[in-house]
């Protein structure tokens, strides 16, 4: 899952979130595929970011999954003594690489 | 010596001027509570001659931390949904949240995420009031505010040695100040006469064992800080995750699988509050 600016919606990208007006009404919902036909709808309604499925941009000042990890790693690492916060550690690191993959 | 610093503190904090007082609409409120003959109309009522304060109430209340299925859209049904309780604590603690938002983006972040996951924790606990666990979650940091806002060279050297050297937001608060930010919290929230449902865990959330009424609470409150930490979901000058209280862990009685689906829980309402801001000009239709 990432979120990406409108601007860079591509052929083939897949709504991984329903894409919503500031009022709460959905205009596509997730798993819609998209298009950059529907690029120009949704910049018209303001819609400047998109929730897309997998990773398929390396945005500019986007941390690497390598980078992300080792972040995670650092917050832990004064309880390293403690299973069940190194057990979160863990699965916090999995979801992450998960959200990464499709 | 110690109490003596610990003292001086005190007093400084209960003389400052930029801390907000008790707004008059909470005192009016609470002799309003002790009436019998109240009704919830009349309350809401009250709040609503505030307008933007009624907007911010009701943008807070319909928000992922509290997570009622249909938008509440009146105060009256707000405070019989939450509690008294809850709605005093988010009146008095609006202008901390202006604050925040203004000046400390990753604490209002971190703020806002020890919310949701103290109420995933409270809901799946089947805690008596899940919204008060989630309110004490909101505000469980207050007392960093307070330190910020009241006492600005004692907190540059706190930041100092947090930023410089390593320490951990605790540690420099107990070496320079003799006390730190959750029991300073404790103190503000109990001469805002909030209940100890909320005043435990937030003067407690570091040392939950020392709670006498609210263990559970304060386990939550407790452990939610430890999770979003772990998230990385806004933080404080210190990245660190804190250390983990063995007793409110076992309290919690949580089993790996239920962490898993906790984490997944918590990622979903995260994603509804990304953003959250009680700015009402941004989006907000009353």
């Amino acid at each position: 899952m990432q979120t990406i600016p409108t601007v860079m919606i591509a052929d083939g990208m897949v709504l991984a979130r329903d894409v919503e007006t500031p009022d709460g009404r959905v205009l596509c919902g997730k798993g819609t595929q998209l298009s950059t036909a529907m690029l120009e709808r949704l910049k018209q309604m303001d819609i400047t970011h998109v929730v897309v499925e997998g990773h398929p941009l390396q945005l500019e000042g986007e941390k690497s999954l390598q980078d992300e990890l080792r972040d995670i790693e650092k917050r832990f690492s004064r309880v390293t003594d403690t299973p069940p916060l190194m057990y979160l550690m863990k699965k916090i690191q999995e979801r992450v690489i998960a959200s990464r993959s499709s | 010596m110690q109490e003596d610093k610990r003292q001086k503190i005190r007093q400084a904090l209960r003389e400052v001027k930029n801390l907000p007082t008790l707004p008059g609409i909470v005192i009016k409120l609470t002799k309003m509570a002790e009436d019998p003959e109240t009704t919830t109309e009349q309350m809401g009522k009250l709040i609503s001659k505030d307008h933007i304060l009624a907007a911010k109430l009701l943008k807070l209340v319909n928000s992922s931390f509290y997570g009622f299925p249909q938008r509440i859209s009146s105060l009256s049904s707000a405070i019989i949904l939450l509690g008294f309780n809850v709605i005093k604590s988010l009146i008095i603690s609006a202008s901390i949240f202006e604050f925040m938002e203004d000046n400390d983006i990753e604490l209002w972040e971190h703020s806002l995420g020890c919310a949701v996951v103290c109420s995933v924790l409270a809901k799946r606990l089947g805690v008596s009031d899940p919204d008060e666990v989630s309110t004490a979650g909101l505000i469980h940091d207050i007392g960093k505010v307070a330190i910020k806002l009241e006492l600005g060279p004692e907190y540059r050297k706190i930041h100092e040695m947090v930023v410089g050297q390593e320490f951990s937001m605790l540690e420099a608060e107990m070496q320079t100040l003799e006390v730190n930010h959750a029991e300073v919290g404790g103190w503000l929230t109990k001469t805002w006469n909030l209940p100890s449902k909320l005043v435990e865990p937030i003067a407690m959330h570091h040392n939950p064992g020392a709670a006498k009424n609210e263990k559970m609470a304060a386990a939550i409150v407790h452990f939610a800080d430890i999770m979003i930490r772990g998230m990385g979901y806004g933080h404080g000058d210190d990245i660190w995750v804190p250390p983990l209280d063995n007793n409110a862990w076992r309290l919690l009685g949580l089993a790996p699988q239920d962490l898993d689906e906790i984490l997944a829980q918590v990622e979903e309402k995260l994603w509804e509050v990304k953003g959250f801001s009680l700015d009402i000009k941004s989006g907000f239709e009353a």
